[in-house]
Formats: C-alpha cells, structure tokens, sequence
C-alpha cells in the first residue's frame, strides 16, 4: 500500500538548511492500523503530509497503491488526495459556516460523482454516530462530533487509506476514546489507517508503532502478533 | 455540474459575509449607474437630434451660395453666385429633383411692432416653401402667387415673434416693421423648436422672395436654394449629378474650387452629434473611474478575504481541489459580487432616469443598450479584479495553508 524508500526533507530558512526527515524507510500493506509516533515538532507532521500528498520529499521515493508519488503534477496530487485518501486533523478542519452534512460533502464537490451528495453525507453520518446533527453548524457540536464529523468527511470518497494526525489532542479523554473506537472499528472493516501521535497510550491502540526523533526512525514494532504477521 | 456545485460554494461565502460583499459591491454600483443614466441619456439624446435631422427631411438637401459654408454659420449677402435662374435649371434639368425652394436668409434682422422689437431670421421665398420644408402655418395663410407678383408687403412669423412682438396676441392683419419697412401678418408658422443645429426655428420671418429681392436687399442673389428628392435613395448620385451643372452654370474651370456648398442629412447628423460627444466623453470617463475603483476594491478586499481564509483553502485542497477548483471558486465569487453590483447599479440609474425625466419635464425610454453594457462592463471588471487574488488563493501551499 505504502512504500517509502530513503525520504528526506530539508527546510532552507534564513539561508540555513533544516533537516526534518532523514533517510526515512518503512513499509505499510493494506489494511493495517500503524501509529508514527514522536516528540512534538519532530517531523511527524511533515511525514504525514508527504505521504498525504500535501508535501513532497526533498528526495526519496514514495509508492502509494502501486503508484509513484515523485512524477505526479499538482493535479494528479489533487486528484489522488480526493480519490485515494481521506484526512482527520488534530484541529478538525471544518468549514465554519457549513453544515455538518455540506462540511461532509467537500470531497464530493472536487470529484466526478455528483448525484445524491446529501444522502452520502447522511449515511456517513449516521456511521460515525451523528444521524442526529447533520443539520448542525460545527460551532454547534462538542469537539468530538466535531471530530467525528471530520472523520465522515475523509470517508465519504471512500478512501483507501485515512491519515490521521493528533487525531485526539484537541478532545477531552472520553471523546479521545469514542474517536479510536471509530478508527478501530474502520480498521476491523479493513481500511488502512495511519495515525500520527505522540500519546503513547493511542499509539498502543494500533497494531504497529513507528518511532522517531529528531527526523530518523529509532524503532519499528508490533503491538499486536495477529497484525504483525499480516505487515510481513 | 462541478461548475454549479463550485458556483453554489461561491454564493455561500458571499452570503457570509454580507457587509464586506455590499462594500465590494459598491464601486461597481456607482460605476453601473452612471453608465446606465448616461449611455441612456446620450442615446436619448441621440433619437432627438434623428427626429430633428427627419424633421430637417432625409428626401433633400441644401445649396448654399459660396463655398466652405459651415452648419449653422449664416452667409452675408456679399456672395453673389447662386441666382433664381440655377434654382429653375436644377428643377428642370435632374430628373430625380421634386421640386425645389430658393431662398434669401438674414440672420439678426431687426423687427418692431410699437414699443416691443426683437430680432429675426428674416426669410425670403416662394410659396412652394411650406412644402419644401414641411412647415404649414398654425393660423392664417402663407404667401401666394399673387404676393409674389405684387412684391407684398406680407409676412408670415414664427411663434417667438408672436411672443416678443405681440406678447401672444392674435397678430394677424396688423403690422410689424421689417428692416423699418412696413409688413401686414398674414399668418403663424407652426412651432418647430430647435434646428439640429441649435437655431430657434421658432424665430423666423417670412416674406415674398420678390419682395425681398426688390424691396428689402435690393439684390436679387440667392443664399440658398433647398432641393427635394422625388427618390431619396438617390440623393448621392443627384448631387453628384448636380455639381457639374452648377459648375458649369458658373462658368468655373477645372481645378478651381465649387463656388457652392451642399449640405445633405448625413451632415447635420453628423455635426449634431459632434456637439454632445465631448461632453458624453467627461461622464463616460467619470463612470470609468468610478468602474476601475471599484474593481480596486473589489481586488484589495479579495486579497484581504484570501489572506482570511488560508484555512478554508487548505481544507479544500486536503480533500482533493486542484489549484484551478480554487481559483475558478474566487473568481466565480468576485464575477458574482461584480454582476449583482451590476444589476443592482442598473436598477438604480433606470430610477435615477426615471427621476431625473420627471424634474426635467422629459420622457424617459427604457433601452437595452445601457443595461447590457453596464451589466458587461461589471462582468469584466469582475473578471480583472478577481484574477490576481484569486491566482493567489490557487497558488497557496496546503501545507502552508493548514497551518
């Protein structure tokens, strides 16, 4: 599913270049539940926007879905994002003067299916838990619908994979529980999950657990034998 | 229909922000409704001096004695070549020629009744002239044959003079000093307004040709001789036929100048329209500032809106829109925000109009032309002022942008 083989970004600022990524290397097959985690501001963010295609590597190559990454224009980027991938920010990312059903909608907007959005967008609703606020702006949910919402928004396309950054840092503990449950429970269906993380205890939730610091991964294991037989 | 998903995204963040949306609108308002109040006026304008010059007549056209004769500029008598004998070859000799006039004008003629005198455009003809010009009289009788054998001392005026010489009582049987000699009125022109060329055709007086000849300018030349046109499709090739006969009347050799001037229709029309066209230039100007600073604002607040809503562009981009879903989004916006300030401005300068007809007693039409650019004038400048921000909101990093 992923395939990442010597990724490396550099920032140049102040005439100063910054190494955030280093010779990164790791392996992802379909339908596995992987947390990257690290320190804050350790390139975890960057990591997932590369392989996000919202950025790309200083160098290295990167295959999504049997497909290079590095040869593709902003547009093939745009259309792989709304096709292949769906997105969950720590900060939710919503659309303020939307509806909880318009804000799902958005990935729909930007593709070629345009026939029953509302009915789509309702029914990923109702799998997440919320059937009953799809009228609702977000300003008008708690932060874990708002979460939620969020999460039927990046399966509406029905993705292949869905990445994940901080997914729980802005909710408090019980609705930090019921967005894994969620995740879990995508992941069970045989969706491909990548969470990026620096609380030990969600990354414990996965089935593998990528490590960084300082832009290298330090360690790469299983938290689950039953998953790690399946990444082999 | 992406088109029309992205077109209802756009609508969606105007309605969001209503008092910026108005404040963009603006401009654009102003712009549209000037244009809209003078491209209707100067059309406006433009049918009266049409009606003017049809009044004037299509079917014929002018001789004036003397060459280099301009529109509205009266000749003195001193130019001694145009004479009753041409007016008489030119009817007998062009076939597609009706019937023609000849005529002695005199600007500032000076006329008294008792204490009350005024000035007037004293002209002299024949009776066929109420039929050349198509001017009849309102009351009484117009100059006959026999005034013309007799040389009477008759004259027809127009309203102006019944006004200043006869403070609007009946004149007609009394009489009036043309030149300190004595003339009965024997009739009223009807009231014929403004030429095209801004002469108070209300302010003539007429008497016998012989009588002017003979009695007033002892001095039988002519000033003009006005010609109709059985055909007036015809009327370039029946000048082009009456140069030559002219010419050759006047014995001129090739090469020296017409001693004659012809002026047709297309010539009035033409002069009528140069004296509004400087003054159309101004306001055309003034609303095509008013159209620019309003794409400047349009511009400057968009500029401002993309700055606001990096996050909003980030999302989009997260979710799959491609640079030209975003860029097509902002421009649809500022199209929208240009047009309704458009539609709105149209509608306010046809109120205007309206208004502006009723204080200055004048029918308003309403014509397509205005409204349809001014609503062209609003689509472009939406399309300028929305291209750099909307480049700019397309150009974004996501990544930057989700920060």
């Amino acid at each position: 599913m992923i395939e990442v083989d010597g990724l490396s970004k550099v920032y140049v600022k102040d005439n100063q270049e910054m190494s955030v990524l280093e010779d990164i290397c790791f392996k992802i097959s379909e339908g596995e539940f992987v947390s990257i985690m690290a320190p804050s501001g350790m390139g975890k963010s960057t990591l997932l926007n590369i392989l996000g295609c919202l950025d790309k590597p200083t160098s290295g190559a990167y295959t999504l879905d049997g497909v290079s990454v590095e040869g593709m224009d902003d547009d093939e980027l745009s259309t792989t994002r709304n096709k292949k991938i769906g997105f969950v920010f720590q900060s939710f990312h919503l659309l303020p003067r939307m509806k909880a059903w318009e804000n799902v909608t958005l990935p729909l907007i930007y593709s070629d299916t345009d026939s029953n959005m509302r009915e789509k967008a309702i029914a990923a609703l109702n799998d997440v838990g919320l059937g009953d606020r799809v009228e609702h702006l977000p300003r008008e949910l708690s932060g874990g619908q708002q979460q939620r919402v969020a999460i039927a928004r990046a399966l509406i396309n029905d993705p292949r994979i869905i990445f994940a950054d901080e997914p729980t840092g802005n909710l408090d503990s019980t609705s930090g529980k019921e967005v894994m449950k969620i995740f879990k429970e995508l992941h069970r269906n045989g969706r491909t999950l990548v969470v990026v993380t620096h609380d030990t205890e969600i990354a414990l939730q996965s089935d593998r657990i990528i490590e960084m610091k300082d832009g290298k991964i330090v360690a790469d294991r299983t938290t689950n034998p039953v998953s790690a037989e399946v990444a082999k | 229909m992406k088109f029309f998903r992205m077109g209802k995204q756009a609508v969606a963040a105007m309605g969001d922000n209503k008092s910026r949306t108005f404040l963009m609108m603006i401009g654009i308002i102003i712009g549209v409704a000037t244009l809209t109040i003078i491209v209707s006026s100067v059309l406006g304008a433009k049918a009266k001096v049409m009606k003017k010059v049809g009044k004037f007549g299509f079917d014929q056209f002018v001789v004036h004695a003397g060459s280099g004769k301009k529109l509205g500029v009266f000749r003195t008598l001193d130019v001694t070549t145009l004479t009753v004998k041409d007016a008489e070859a030119i009817e007998a000799e062009l076939s597609n020629v009706r019937e023609v006039t000849p005529q002695i004008n005199r600007r500032d003629v000076s006329v008294k009744r008792g204490s009350l005198s005024s000035y007037a455009i004293l002209v002299c003809a024949n009776p066929n002239w109420t039929s050349v010009w198509k001017t009849h009289t309102a009351r009484g009788r117009f100059i006959s044959d026999e005034d013309i054998s007799r040389l009477a001392r008759v004259a027809v005026i127009g309203k102006t003079m019944v006004k200043d010489l006869f403070e609007d009582q009946d004149p007609i049987g009394e009489q009036i000093l043309i030149n300190n000699l004595p003339f009965k009125v024997i009739g009223i022109l009807e009231k014929r307004g403004t030429s095209p060329v801004g002469v108070d055709m209300d302010g003539r007086i007429l008497i016998p040709l012989s009588t002017g000849q003979k009695r007033v300018f002892n001095h039988d030349h002519l000033v003009m001789i006005k010609v109709a046109l059985k055909d007036p499709t015809q009327l370039d090739a029946t000048i082009k036929d009456l140069r030559p006969l002219l010419r050759e009347r006047h014995h001129l050799q090739d090469g020296m100048a017409d001693d004659f001037t012809i002026t047709t229709p297309k010539q009035v029309m033409a002069m009528a329209s140069k004296v509004s066209s400087s003054f159309t230039l101004f306001l055309v100007l003034v609303s095509a500032i008013s159209l620019v600073v309003g794409a400047i604002v349009i511009a400057n607040i968009m500029f401002v809106g993309v700055n606001e809503r990096r996050a909003e562009i980030g999302i989009r981009r997260a979710v799959g829109a491609r640079k030209q879903d975003i860029l097509i989004q902002f421009l649809i916006e500022s199209l929208f925000v240009a047009i309704g300030g458009g539609i709105i401005g149209s509608i306010l300068g046809l109120l205007g109009l309206k208004g502006l007809s009723f204080f200055m007693r004048a029918p308003s039409t309403l014509m397509w032309q205005p409204i349809a650019l001014g609503l062209l004038s609003a689509l472009l400048v939406g399309l300028l002022a929305g291209i750099q921000p909307a480049r700019k909101a397309a150009g974004l990093n996501p990544v930057d942008a989700l920060q």
